[in-house]
């Protein structure tokens, strides 16, 4: 396929990803308020742990004790992560279900253009989304405030992030042609995420989660993303985390796009691609 | 299906006159024979579940060790929060400081929240899916008996998680319970278990209408999650929390569930606990099953049943 009928089926990919989106218009509405919402309960469990909106305990490992603060922050930045796992990791499970699978698959598009489609939509919807909870965050009284000076930043470090993230999730996808029912494995994958990177509370109390987060971009970014936001700090070392974000999703990408090719090609030689 | 219901709503077809053909040829017409026929029923939509679960083993396996990585960061942040394992705060609040055990065993109702919520509202949705929820409706049972065979699954498999959990935790924190306090506070939830089908069978009507069910499953999950005191007490609950909490049963089975193992003061007497949860059981399970006929009758006829 030549560049311009690429690019034409990543458009039209993208159009039909975001057409059946708004045909359940509430999911925005839902992925806009609930998410904000999830994080209530910390902030009633800190209340009766510590008795305060602020923890001396959780000051000495994070820099601040504004620990609703730390995790609204995780919530926003999981988003792009979570939302990449479900709607390019899983998407062509959906395919299957909606029963259109085969049609892909037989088309003269290689599904990665299409799965390439699917991506880009999902980070426009997701990128609409964080933008209407950071609007409501900083509406609420916990300390979070966006200048353009913090923004700019953390926008950096999210597209970093992400570069990778969408190259695992296009790894993941690969995985779902071969064992099919991944539902349940997505929600694993998201909390192992919750367990192993510093969305929801600091990685460092335990050596494990501390030693595993490393390899998870998602550590990274959070830790550089609440140091600009949080601390006010704006030489976090901000360009060398970059630095390891960039060689992540160099390493990610490659190997998310072997992963897939190789699965869909045992896929298609087992002959189990339109199985369920 | 071998067998039919006289009489019932929902058969479409009834047994004939004797000697004459019919599909379902003894019906039985006593009340301990429809139960009979029921429980079959529901026995096989479990059997059916566990067949469609075990085809997938790895995805079993998986959701075995599924609890122990939901409650970690519970647990975790909690630590991170007070500085190690016992808060003084908590203990001022309920009268308990062990915050691991305490979360621990708030979480273990998470999987009772999701046998309502996601086994049962998300049921229909999944036949849906499958392209078998026609075939399901035509079936000559009533519609409460299929998603009873869903929830008897999904509590058998919670009851697996819960082990697992339960001994992962032990294992690994030194679970500090009241070992007396477990048949009791087992009698809760099993009282409690009869009033979230009541829940379940609400969520699941709803998918008839809204179709993309797991949308309400999730937002209902949330809300459920906000007000039912898994990881704090009731007391830190802004006021119309607290009093929507009361009307949640996992929040009965919770608290005294806590109480038996644990010593957690519940603010009532275990009688006055008993007596709501039997309160909300008929309460929840007469509106789930009115609600769910009411919305059954109405897509059937408005003809939207099998729209995606």
């Amino acid at each position: 396929m030549n560049p311009a009928a690429t690019a034409f089926v990543i458009r039209a990919e993208m159009a039909k990803t975001i057409r059946i989106y708004f045909s359940y218009p509430i999911i925005m509405v839902y992925w806009a308020i609930f998410p904000v919402l999830w994080v209530f309960p910390f902030l009633f469990q800190g209340k009766a742990l510590v008795g305060s909106t602020s923890s001396a305990a959780f000051q000495q490992m994070t820099g601040s004790g504004n620990y609703m603060a730390f995790i609204l922050i995780g919530a926003m930045v999981s988003n792009f992560v979570f939302s990449g796992l479900w709607g390019v990791g899983n998407s062509l499970r959906e395919e299957t279900y909606w029963g259109t699978m085969e049609y892909i698959i037989a088309s003269p598009t290689h599904p990665l253009i299409v799965l390439i489609g699917k991506t880009l939509a999902e980070a426009s919807i997701t990128t609409c989304i964080v933008i209407m909870q950071a609007a409501i965050i900083s509406l609420l009284p916990f300390g979070i405030s966006f200048t353009a000076a913090k923004v700019l930043p953390v926008l950096l470090l999210v597209v970093l992030l992400m570069v990778g993230f969408y190259g695992f999730a296009i790894a993941f996808a690969g995985f779902t042609l071969l064992i099919k029912e991944v539902h349940g494995w997505v929600h694993t994958l998201e909390w192992v995420f919750f367990l192993f990177s510093p969305i929801r509370y600091p990685v460092q109390v335990n050596p494990i989660t501390s030693f595993v987060s490393v390899l998870i971009p998602l550590t990274w970014a959070l830790v550089a993303i609440r140091g600009i936001i949080l601390l006010n700090q704006h030489e976090v070392g901000l360009w060398k985390i970059s630095g390891i974000l960039l060689a992540m999703d160099a390493a990610l990408l490659v190997a998310g796009y072997y992963t897939f090719v190789a699965l869909e090609r045992k896929t298609r030689r087992d002959g189990t691609i339109g199985m369920h | 299906m071998k067998r039919g219901i006289k009489g019932s709503r929902d058969q479409a077809i009834e047994s004939g006159p004797s000697g004459t053909l019919s599909l379902y040829p003894s019906i039985p017409g006593s009340l301990l024979g429809r139960l009979r026929h029921y429980a079959n029923a529901v026995w096989a939509e479990n059997i059916k579940e566990w067949k469609l679960e075990l085809t997938y083993p790895l995805d079993f396996l998986r959701s075995l060790v599924d609890p122990v990585v939901y409650l970690l960061p519970y647990v975790f942040y909690g630590i991170a929060l007070v500085g190690g394992r016992f808060s003084p705060n908590l203990q001022k609040l309920v009268g308990t400081t062990d915050i691991v055990s305490f979360i621990t065993i708030g979480y273990v109702f998470i999987g009772f929240m999701n046998m309502a919520l996601w086994a049962m509202g998300f049921s229909l949705r999944k036949e849906q899916m499958y392209g078998t929820l026609e075939p399901v409706f035509a079936a000559p049972v009533p519609r409460w008996v299929f998603t009873m065979g869903m929830s008897m699954h999904s509590i058998l498999h919670q009851f697996l998680m819960i082990l697992t959990q339960l001994l992962f935790i032990l294992a690994v924190f030194s679970l500090k319970v009241n070992p007396l306090g477990l048949l009791p506070a087992l009698a809760m939830i099993g009282v409690m278990l009869i009033a979230l089908y009541g829940i379940g069978m609400i969520m699941a009507s709803t998918t008839l209408i809204f179709k993309q069910g797991w949308l309400i499953s999730e937002a209902m999950g949330s809300l459920l999650m906000l007000v039912t005191p898994i990881a704090y007490p009731l007391a830190v609950l802004p006021v119309f929390m607290q009093k929507a909490a009361l009307a949640v049963p996992t929040t009965y089975g919770i608290l005294a569930a806590r109480h038996f193992l644990m010593g957690e003061q519940m603010g009532f007497s275990v009688g006055t606990a008993f007596l709501r949860v039997a309160v909300l059981c008929v309460i929840w399970v007469v509106c789930g099953l009115v609600i769910f006929a009411a919305i059954d009758r109405s897509t059937r006829k408005s003809g939207t049943l099998s729209h995606y």
